[in-house]
């Protein structure tokens, strides 16, 4: 009786992390980025070696795996990848920060938050725009 | 990671439970060391993988055929895939709760991850190579 009772609640019990009961903040949604931007530039990495396999090999197998860097869809990957390495590379920064202890007070860690999200986008426009003129 | 096995505490009867295999810090420690090799190489590596959007083969060639992007790809590349399978084996621990499936999920990240590497040298050395 007991242990049906226990049983039945625990069942009932939400998993954690509450994800459709927290209110999305910022810290919780960088961490969450993070790991999205992980996951993504291993697929990013996975389409680089194919992009960059057609271009040793040339010719046929070029014009094959163009579509991964030219075009709508080929800038748009590239872009993502940029902004991908350029925000898990500022999300480890962070990571590193409260490591020494840094930065762990309320306003420090929505401080680094806001730099990991802004700086990601800014970086990426940098080399956009360092990239553009370069050329 | 954690693993099954039998377990007994002061508080429960003997049992099945999830224990550690106590390779936590190692895990941390690696990602964090690999992670301060990434910081340069992924910057530099950013700005060359964003110039090979809209090239040509000749681009493509002039963009990461010499010896330094080369290079510092290379290392970003071997180096980059070392971290992302650790850290893949972290988000498969997390939400892969079947057994038999999370062992064959770490299998194929291993072999996916050493692949993905292994081609990636192989298309820089052949990109780079003097013609």
């Amino acid at each position: 009786m007991a242990d049906a009772d226990t049983d039945r609640l625990a069942a009932r019990r939400p998993l954690s992390p509450h994800l459709t009961i927290f209110k999305p903040i910022l810290t919780m949604t960088m961490s969450i980025a993070h790991r999205i931007t992980g996951a993504g530039l291993y697929v990013g990495m996975a389409l680089l070696t194919l992009f960059l396999l057609g271009a040793a090999v040339g010719g046929g197998a070029f014009s094959a795996v163009s579509w991964i860097a030219s075009g709508f869809i080929g800038n748009l990957i590239i872009l993502l990848i940029v902004w991908a390495i350029f925000h898990h590379l500022l999300g480890g920064v962070r990571h590193a920060l409260w490591d020494r202890g840094l930065y762990m007070d309320p306003r420090g860690r929505e401080l680094l938050a806001q730099g990991t999200l802004v700086g990601g986008i800014l970086l990426t426009l940098l080399v956009l725009i360092f990239k553009t003129l370069a050329s | 990671m954690t693993v099954a096995t039998k377990f007994k505490s002061g508080r429960t009867e003997p049992g099945e439970a999830y224990v550690s295999d106590h390779s936590g810090s190692p895990h941390a420690r690696f990602m964090r060391l690999t992670s301060y090799a990434l910081v340069p190489l992924g910057a530099l590596s950013a700005w060359w993988i964003l110039g090979l959007a809209g090239k040509t083969l000749d681009g493509v060639r002039a963009e990461i055929g010499r010896p330094f992007p080369a290079i510092v790809l290379l290392i970003f590349g071997v180096v980059g895939m070392i971290h992302a399978r650790k850290g893949m084996d972290d988000i498969i621990e997390d939400y892969v709760h079947d057994e038999a499936l999370k062992a064959q999920a770490l299998v194929a990240n291993l072999w996916a991850s050493r692949a993905i590497a292994a081609l990636w040298v192989v298309a820089i050395l052949l990109l780079a190579a003097p013609k």
